[in-house]
C-alpha cells in the first residue's frame, strides 16, 4: 500500500556492501550479473526469433489436421501430434507469435496507461497526485488474475479483450514505477532554472522527467512481458483468451488436460514453453535493474 | 493510533472504490442484460422486457441501483444467482471455506519452507549457493503454477499409480480423504512462491547479518542458532513478511486456476462457473470477496509491522 512509513524498509533491502568482501562481492556481481542478462536475452532473442520466422519455421500448418491424433515425438513430426491430429511442433512456432503480441501490446497498453498516469501524478502533484494514485490503488486492491478474469468475462472472451484486461490490470505498476523518480526530479534546482526561463510544463516533463523516468520504466516493461505472457497463458487455459483453433500456449496446455494421461507430452511442451519465455525475461529483467539501478542490486 | 484509523479508513475506501469498480464493470456489458438474465436474444415483447428489468431493478437510474447494491451486501445480501434463483450470499458461504483452506495450507507451506530454507542458504555465502537460490527464486517466478499443477498430476499418476478422489470431501466428513485431495493443489500453489520467499529471506538475512549488533552477539559467544535466529530473523522479517503479503494477490489469482484444476468447489472455481455462464451476480459476489480478502491481508501485514518492529510507529 501507499504508506510512507513502509517503502524504506523494502527500498533499502537488498543492499549489502561491507568492506570485507565488498571488492571480491562486486567483481562477482559484474561477472554474474552480466551472464544472467546474458542468458536472458539470448531466450527472449530465440523465442523473438521463432515468433518472427513462424511462417518459414514451422514445417506444417498450425491449424491442418494432417495426422493421427496424439502421435509420440517421431520422423514425421518431430515432437508429435496434439488431440485432432495437428503437428505440435508447429503450434508451439505459432504460439510464440500468440504470446509475445498479446504480451507486447498489453505491456504498451499498460505503459502507456500507467506511465502517463504516474509521471502526470508526480508532476503536478496536490489533488491530481492523490486521486489518480488513489484511483491505481483501487484497482491494486483485487488480485490481477480475478480482475482479468472479471473484465474478460464482460467485454468477451477474445484475444483481443485478453490483452486489453491485462493492460489495464497492470497499469497501476508503471504508475507507480514512474511517479516515484518524477517525485525526485520534480525538486531539483534545474527545474526550477528550466521555469524561470519559461520552459513549459510539457517541454520539462519531455526534456527533464522522461529521460529519468525511462530506465526504471524500461526495467517494469521487461518484468511485466513476463507476467502479461503468464497472465494470457492462464487466460486462455481458462477459455478467456484465444480461442481454438489458433495455437496459443495456455490453450494447448489447457486442451492437453483431457488428454495428459494418455499422452503427456502436450502437456509437457506447451507449459515448457511458456516457462522458457517467462524465465528469459525474468533473468532479462534483473540482469537489466542491476545495470541501470545499482540500488536494486540483487544479492 | 491515528495512523491505524488512517489505515481502517482507507481500506474501507479501497473496498467501497472496488465495488465501484466490480460495479460499473458489470454494468458495461455488451449486449442487453435481460437477454442475458432471460437468456431469449430478442423474442421477449417490450412490456415483458420492462417487467424483468423492474424485476431486478434495473430501470432505475445507476446511482440509485448501486446504492441499493451495496446496502443490500452491507446486510449480507449478495443478489440472486440469474442461472439457479440461489441467494449468491449463501453459495459463496458454502464454498469458501474450501478456498480458505487451500489459500492458507498454501501460505503456511510457503512460510514453513520457505522461511527456513532461506535462513539456511544465508549462513553460507559461497557463489553456489547464491547462483542456486538465485536461478530457483526466478524459476519460481516463471513457471506457470498451472503448469506445475498439470506436471504434478502426471507425475502422481504415472510415477505412483496415485490420483485423488475426484470429488471434494470435506475434512470434516473424513480428514484423510481430504488432505490428499488438499496435498497435490497445496503443493502447486505453493512451490513456486516458496522458491521466491526463500531468495527473499535470504538476500533480507544477509543484510542483517552484515550489521554491528550481530558482530556483537557474536561476540559475546552466543550459539550461531540463536544469532541467526533470534537476533537476525526478527529483523529480517519484514521485507519477508512484505513479499508475502504482496503474493497474496498472486496466491488468490492461483486458487482460481488451481480449484478448476484440482475439481475443488471452491471460491475460485464459483466465480469461473458465474463466468462461463454469464451469471453477473455471482461474478460480482466473488470478485467482491476475493478483493475484500486481499485487502485485509494488506491491513495485516501493516499491523504486523508494529509488532514485527516496535520501532515502527507510524508517526
Amino acid at each position: 500500500m501507499s504508506d510512507a512509513g513502509v517503502t524504506p524498509a523494502v527500498s533499502a533491502l537488498p543492499r549489502r556492501l561491507d568492506a570485507a568482501g565488498s571488492a571480491r562481492a562486486r567483481s562477482l556481481r559484474a561477472f554474474l550479473g552480466m551472464p544472467v542478462a546474458l542468458i536472458g536475452a539470448a531466450l527472449v532473442g530465440v523465442v523473438v526469433l521463432v515468433a518472427l520466422t513462424a511462417p518459414a519455421l514451422a514445417p506444417y500448418s498450425p491449424v491442418a489436421q494432417i495426422a493421427k491424433p496424439l502421435l509420440p515425438p517421431g520422423a514425421d513430426y518431430l515432437l508429435g501430434t496434439d488431440e485432432f491430429g495437428r503437428d505440435e511442433l508447429s503450434r508451439l512456432i505459432w504460439g510464440a507469435r500468440v504470446s509475445l503480441y498479446v504480451g507486447g501490446l498489453a505491456v504498451l497498453i499498460a505503459l502507456a496507461l500507467g506511465a502517463t498516469a504516474g509521471v502526470l501524478a508526480g508532476f503536478f502533484g496536490g489533488w491530481v497526485d492523490d486521486v489518480t494514485m488513489r484511483i491505481m490503488d483501487v484497482v491494486l486492491s483485487l488480485p490481477a488474475l480475478v480482475l482479468a478474469i472479471a473484465i474478460t468475462s464482460v467485454l468477451g472472451p477474445t484475444l483481443t479483450n485478453a490483452m486489453l484486461a491485462i493492460g489495464l490490470v497492470y497499469a497501476p505498476t508503471f504508475a507507480r514505477v514512474a511517479r516515484g523518480p518524477t517525485l525526485t526530479v520534480v525538486q531539483v534546482p534545474y527545474i526550477e532554472a528550466a521555469r524561470s526561463i519559461g520552459a513549459s510544463n510539457w517541454r520539462i516533463i519531455a526534456r527533464h522527467v522522461l529521460p529519468n523516468v525511462a530506465a526504471p520504466i524500461l526495467v517494469q516493461a521487461t518484468v511485466s512481458f513476463s507476467t502479461a505472457i503468464l497472465t494470457e497463458a492462464a487466460l486462455s487455459f481458462l477459455g478467456l483468451g484465444t480461442q481454438p483453433p489458433t495455437a496459443s500456449w495456455g490453450l494447448m496446455l489447457s486442451a492437453a488436460r483431457q488428454y495428459m494421461l494418455i499422452d503427456p507430452w502436450i502437456a509437457v511442451l506447451p507449459g515448457s514453453a511458456i516457462a522458457v519465455t517467462v524465465l528469459g525475461f525474468n533473468l532479462l529483467g534483473d540482469g537489466l535493474r542491476d545495470l541501470l539501478d545499482p540500488r536494486m542490486r540483487t544479492l | 493510533m491515528r495512523y491505524l484509523a488512517r489505515r481502517a479508513a482507507w481500506t474501507v475506501l479501497a473496498v467501497l472504490g472496488v465495488s465501484v469498480l466490480i460495479f460499473l464493470l458489470v454494468r458495461l456489458l455488451p449486449g442487453n442484460i435481460v437477454d442475458i438474465i432471460a437468456g431469449t436474444e430478442g423474442q421477449l415483447s417490450r412490456a415483458q422486457r420492462a417487467a424483468v428489468l423492474r424485476e431486478f431493478g434495473l430501470d432505475r437510474p445507476l446511482p440509485v441501483q448501486y446504492l441499493l447494491w451495496l446496502g443490500n451486501m452491507l446486510q449480507g445480501n449478495f443478489g440472486w444467482s440469474f442461472r439457479t434463483g440461489q441467494p449468491v450470499a449463501t453459495l459463496i458461504a458454502s464454498r469458501l471455506p474450501i478456498t480458505i483452506e487451500l489459500a492458507l495450507l498454501a501460505v503456511l507451506s510457503v512460510a514453513f519452507v520457505g522461511i527456513p530454507l532461506g535462513v539456511a542458504a544465508s549462513v553460507s555465502r559461497s557463489l553456489r549457493v547464491r547462483t542456486l537460490v538465485q536461478i530457483v527464486g526466478v524459476l519460481g517466478l516463471s513457471l506457470p503454477n498451472f503448469w506445475i499443477a498439470i506436471l504434478l498430476i502426471i507425475g502422481a499418476s504415472t510415477l505412483f499409480g496415485w490420483l485423488p478422489a475426484l470429488i471434494y470431501v470435506s475434512p470434516w466428513t473424513d480428514a484423510w480423504v481430504n488432505v490428499q485431495q488438499m496435498f497435490l493443489p497445496v503443493l502447486s500453489l505453493s512451490l513456486g512462491l516458496s522458491a521466491v520467499v526463500v531468495r527473499m529471506t535470504r538476500s533480507s538475512m544477509l543484510e542483517v547479518l552484515g550489521q554491528d549488533f550481530i558482530r556483537v552477539a557474536r561476540a559475546k559467544g552466543l550459539a550461531t542458532r540463536a544469532v541467526l535466529l533470534r537476533h537476525a530473523l526478527r529483523n529480517a522479517l519484514i521485507p519477508i513478511v512484505t513479499v508475502l503479503g504482496l503474493q497474496t494477490g498472486f496466491l488468490l489469482g492461483g486458487v482460481v486456476i488451481t480449484e478448476q484444476i484440482f475439481g475443488l468447489p471452491g471460491l475460485g472455481w464459483t466465480l469461473l462457473n458465474g463466468v462461463y455462464q454469464r451469471d453477473y451476480p455471482v461474478v460480482q459476489g466473488t470478485v467482491m470477496v476475493f478483493a475484500v480478502t486481499f485487502v485485509l491481508v494488506n491491513l495485516l501485514v501493516d499491523l504486523l509491522y508494529t509488532y514485527l518492529d516496535p520501532r515502527i510507529r507510524y508517526e
